[in-house]
């Protein structure tokens, strides 16, 4: 009853639409000092919340270090790990032939959710977890040793995390050497570039997020994908 | 409203029929290959074909914003779908086959052309 009297008063203004919610709205596109991105949740995550957002990327690389510590392996055993034991069993040619079709669509589309976050609904985070899809489908269709072998193992992995964490701190850094406050975005960054609307700050940290993420991923699908054999005769263990 | 907004309706609604025929068929065929293909039709027909039919909806519908983004993402999406789904069946079935998980069907063309049985 209560509930219902209160939700009443608030959306019984006529408009439906609350105070705060009317100064997001006019201020991410209208306003003087917006970056003049029509995607307001993009806009609220990184230019009002962005120091939230900022430690919601934070946690998600601690949980990836974290990972990355409980599977730690020294370099003999790296070695070990990336050596082939058996010529692993692969899936039929239909499977492995589709999976390279779609490994392409999905580099694209994910790149697409990425770099136009601060158009349409997407971002960093949603087109790195639809990157990371990506590697996933190989390792399953042929194998962990294939990614290893085209180049893609655990340390070029987080390297790439490591240069989208970079950008993403330097992005946040770069309004400091201006005079201005951490992580701010109009007017430093530029709202448009060659007549495209770019959202100031938001295209980089969108681009480096996804690449963040992307990456971090794919790092510890990799390890988890080592096989248990592996594991037992590192670590001794007898049947 | 042109025609392209009709069609895609009829697609998604021919979707919604083929889902509850994959449905039906899900719960009332006896094995698991049969089963198999209740399931893709639910998946073809019932998600591919309706994402087309979204795709021709938005392009049909004159009074939408950004209807081009709509149709061109959910064309791709039901590309994807389209591509992805007998990949994966095939795969499931070839495995069901090779593991022998599942009861022996009465014609079993695999293992005749193979040799084995």
């Amino acid at each position: 009853m209560t509930y219902a009297v209160v939700s009443l008063g608030i959306f019984g203004d006529g408009t439906g639409i609350r105070p705060l919610g009317e100064f997001y709205l006019e201020n991410s596109y209208f306003g003087d000092y917006s970056a003049k991105s029509p995607e307001v949740v993009t806009s609220i995550l990184w230019d009002y919340r962005g120091v939230d957002t900022l430690f919601e990327t934070a946690v998600f690389f601690l949980a990836i270090i974290g990972s990355l510590t409980v599977f730690r392996l020294t370099k003999e055993q790296e070695k070990e790990v990336k050596k082939a034991e058996k010529a692993p069993t692969e899936l039929t040619p239909i499977v492995k032939d589709v999976t390279k079709v779609i490994v392409v669509m999905i580099l694209a589309v994910s790149a697409s959710i990425a770099l136009h976050g601060h158009l349409t609904p997407g971002g960093g985070f949603q087109g790195g977890s639809a990157l990371a899809v990506a590697p996933l489908l190989i390792i399953a269709a042929y194998s962990k040793y294939t990614l290893e072998e085209n180049g893609l193992d655990k340390t070029r992995a987080l390297i790439l995390r490591s240069i989208g964490l970079l950008g993403i701190a330097l992005t946040a850094l770069v309004p400091l050497l201006t005079g201005g406050f951490i992580m701010q975005n109009q007017p430093i960054f530029p709202a448009e570039l060659d007549g495209q609307l770019i959202g100031g700050s938001l295209i980089y940290y969108n681009f480096f997020e996804f690449l963040a993420v992307g990456a971090g991923f794919t790092a510890v699908f990799l390890l988890l994908a080592i096989p248990e054999e592996k594991f037992k005769k590192i670590l001794g263990v007898k049947k | 409203m042109s025609v392209l907004f009709y069609v895609g309706a009829v697609l998604i609604v021919i979707g919604a029929l083929c889902d509850l025929f994959g449905a039906l068929g899900l719960l009332r065929f006896p094995n698991f290959y049969v089963r198999m293909h209740a399931a893709t039709v639910g998946i073809i027909g019932g998600a591919a074909v309706p994402l087309f039919g979204v795709a021709l909806l938005a392009l049909g519908a004159d009074f939408l914003h950004h209807r081009y983004a709509i149709a061109g993402a959910s064309f791709i999406t039901g590309v994807i779908v389209l591509l992805a789904s007998p990949a994966g069946s095939h795969a499931l079935a070839y495995a069901a086959h090779k593991a022998k998980l599942v009861q022996r069907p009465e014609i079993d063309h695999l293992a005749e052309v193979r040799g084995d049985d």
